[in-house]
């Protein structure tokens, strides 16, 4: 079992075996949003590198990596905000940096494949950085904890380390754009028919729904824009992995999380009520691996993922 | 040769209130592209079967339909690229748009939004005034070669998900055929451009980079980013919610070195937009009934000058 593409089909640098991966410490990069209004995706992190007995250094004077937004206003910006946290990164000795959300992902990598492909954008970001004594040297990589699971721990690893099977819970894997497309930024599996997520979930004693919506949009960077178009996108995606037979959503992305999580309430309107709890990617592997429910944050859902729980009897 | 065998979506709106589906078998290279093997089922078995096609060769934008649930053209893609183990090829039309007869769809909403445009070059003074060609540098138009390259085969428009959901959203390819008028040094129209643009929701691109799979490597995402960034700096519909987003994302990061949520929600909507506020509290109330809260402030990341510092050098506008 691995992914679709590939080692050396994969986009550049993400099939490299890091220092990091050697020695089991890495950057962190938890992002804005495990910080502010999703704190139990931080923590079930955190939880789940304890179990993996794995070290994640959190970046904590890392900025927002700029969220798809900061283009919007300047060309630059998001590249030279990445670059200084890559030199944090390089300053603490760690060439690998793990993040938790696929947007992060995306726009991280982004930022490094134009620093690393330009002599020019790399010397801009230098110039900069060196006003406050920085200096990125282009040995950093980015990858989701996703890809870090099957690349480094192994999905038949993960799998002799479950204790508690999630008992053929039918799971919709929901990827968030920003770890798939493009593929030329992030290549570690094909964007059109990914399958880490479907692999982990069958590896965790779960079954793992295919619908299309998985590799759609969740809307979530159009919400403050128009409120409604963004509740359909929702709909529309959680009424096809309804319609499949969905019992719960897992994803990699705490925004696709905030919108899937927090507008089907508002879609049902249209898309008639589908009421599917979502997991974030690392409440679901602990919680597998043994972590107490309790301490995963599943209180903190809009919808209540643990009266599936019950029903599947993962929980009392 | 390989028995290839074309699952079609079958539709008459002049007849049919439903739509059905006919697999027409046909005996050809596996090599042969999707649309020489439909051009085969109807010059032999059906000659019904209807779809649009003209040149063959990725020039024209006419075949563009939807392929084993993947939108592409017909003349770019071999059917050994796409057929399964037994064969078997599920051709559909285009999602997003009205089907008119099997493969041909109602393609109005994509002409009229591409009209809405006025797609042709507005100079500042006439052709007849002016005595010599109207010159462009290397550079100049270097910017507008690759948007240039469209073909409006509609297929980003029919991948775009916000389409699906929202027919006012302009959709990708209108958005870059702006740019290609907005960056074109001949052209005196860039602000009644940029409002035009504006006003069909440019900024209702949810950034999916579905787009990206444009047969012609256009890549419109990256041409939406840079009419975004016309739109701020010329500092038209500034106050509108797509550039005062983009400004106050910026803002608190600039602050504080992180996305401050609550800050962002405010900023974007407007402190004192009552009803605009309303509208995203009923969200927020069941958020607050989790204890799912943004903090309302946010205690700045250490080294935070620094992020100030690149800030100020790049002259990135907040405000």
């Amino acid at each position: 079992m691995s992914s679709t593409l590939l080692p050396e089909e994969r986009a550049n640098d993400s099939h490299k075996r890091s220092k990091s991966a050697q020695s089991n410490r890495y950057g962190f990069f938890p992002g804005c949003v495990a910080k502010e209004s999703c704190k139990e995706l931080f923590n079930s992190t955190m939880l789940l590198a304890d179990k993996l007995g794995i070290e994640l250094i959190e970046l904590t004077a890392a900025s927002c990596c700029g969220a798809s937004v900061v283009n919007d206003t300047n060309r630059d910006i998001g590249r030279v905000l990445n670059a200084r946290t890559y030199a944090q990164a390089e300053a603490l000795g760690l060439d690998d940096i793990i993040t938790i959300c696929s947007t992060c992902t995306g726009h991280m990598r982004l930022a490094n494949k134009e620093l690393l492909e330009s002599e020019e954008r790399m010397t801009q970001a230098n110039a900069i950085l060196g006003k406050f004594g920085a200096k990125y040297n282009g040995g950093v990589m980015v990858r989701h904890l996703l890809w870090m699971l099957i690349d480094d721990i192994g999905l038949d690893n993960l799998k002799s380390m479950v204790v508690r099977p999630l008992n053929g819970l039918k799971v919709a894997p929901f990827y968030g754009c920003h770890i798939i497309r493009p593929e030329k930024v992030n290549g570690w599996e094909s964007a059109r028919n990914p399958h880490s997520l479907e692999d982990l979930v069958i590896a965790l004693g779960g079954e793992a729904v295919d619908y299309a919506g998985k590799t759609r949009c969740c809307g979530f960077h159009i919400q403050l824009e128009k409120e409604g178009t963004a509740a359909n996108m929702v709909g529309q995606n959680m009424r096809m992995a309804k319609e499949k037979g969905a019992e719960a959503v897992l994803t990699p992305c705490p925004l696709c999380h905030l919108a899937l999580d927090g507008y089907q309430e508002d879609s049902a309107s249209r898309w008639g009520r589908t009421d599917l709890p979502v997991f974030h990617l690392p409440q679901l592997v602990a919680y597998a691996l043994g972590v107490p429910a309790e301490k995963l944050g599943l209180n903190k859902h809009l919808i209540d993922p643990r009266g599936i729980m019950v029903e599947r009897e993962l929980i009392a | 040769m390989a028995n290839i065998k074309l699952d079609i979506f079958r539709f008459d709106e002049a007849v049919d209130t439903v739509p059905h589906r006919d697999v027409v078998a046909v005996d050809i290279p596996e090599t042969t592209t999707v649309l020489d093997a439909l051009e085969v089922a109807k010059s032999e078995v059906d000659g019904s079967i209807s779809f649009r096609r003209s040149c063959r060769s990725a020039i024209c934008g006419s075949c563009s339909m939807n392929i084993n649930g993947v939108t592409g053209l017909a003349c770019k893609t071999p059917c050994n690229s796409v057929m399964d183990e037994s064969g078997t090829i599920k051709i559909d039309p285009m999602p997003n748009f009205q089907p008119m007869r099997d493969l041909v769809v109602h393609m109005d909403p994509f002409w009229d939004k591409y009209t809405r445009l006025k797609p042709y070059l507005q100079p500042a003074d006439k052709d007849s005034d002016h005595q010599t060609e109207r010159r462009v540098s290397p550079d100049d138009m270097k910017k507008l070669v690759d948007v240039a390259n469209c073909v409006m085969c509609a297929t980003c428009y029919a991948l775009c998900p916000v389409v699906s959901v929202d027919p006012s959203f302009a959709g990708p390819a209108s958005i870059a055929y702006a740019y290609r008028f907005i960056e074109d040094v001949r052209d005196s129209k860039k602000e009644e451009r940029l409002a035009q643009i504006n006003e069909d929701y440019l900024w209702l691109c949810a950034h999916c980079y579905a787009c990206s799979y444009c047969p012609k490597h256009v890549d419109p995402h990256d041409r939406i980013i840079d009419v975004k960034r016309a739109t701020v700096n010329s500092r038209v519909m500034i106050k509108e919610r797509g550039p005062q987003h983009a400004l106050v994302v910026n803002r608190t990061i600039k602050k504080t070195g992180m996305l401050a949520e609550t800050e962002v929600i405010q900023g974007t909507i407007g402190r004192f937009n009552i009803k605009g506020l309303l509208a995203v509290a009923p969200l927020g109330l069941r958020m607050l009934s989790k204890g799912k809260m943004p903090p309302p402030f946010l205690k700045p990341i250490p080294k935070v000058d620094e992020v100030k510092t690149i800030y100020d050098t790049l002259e990135v506008p907040v405000t």
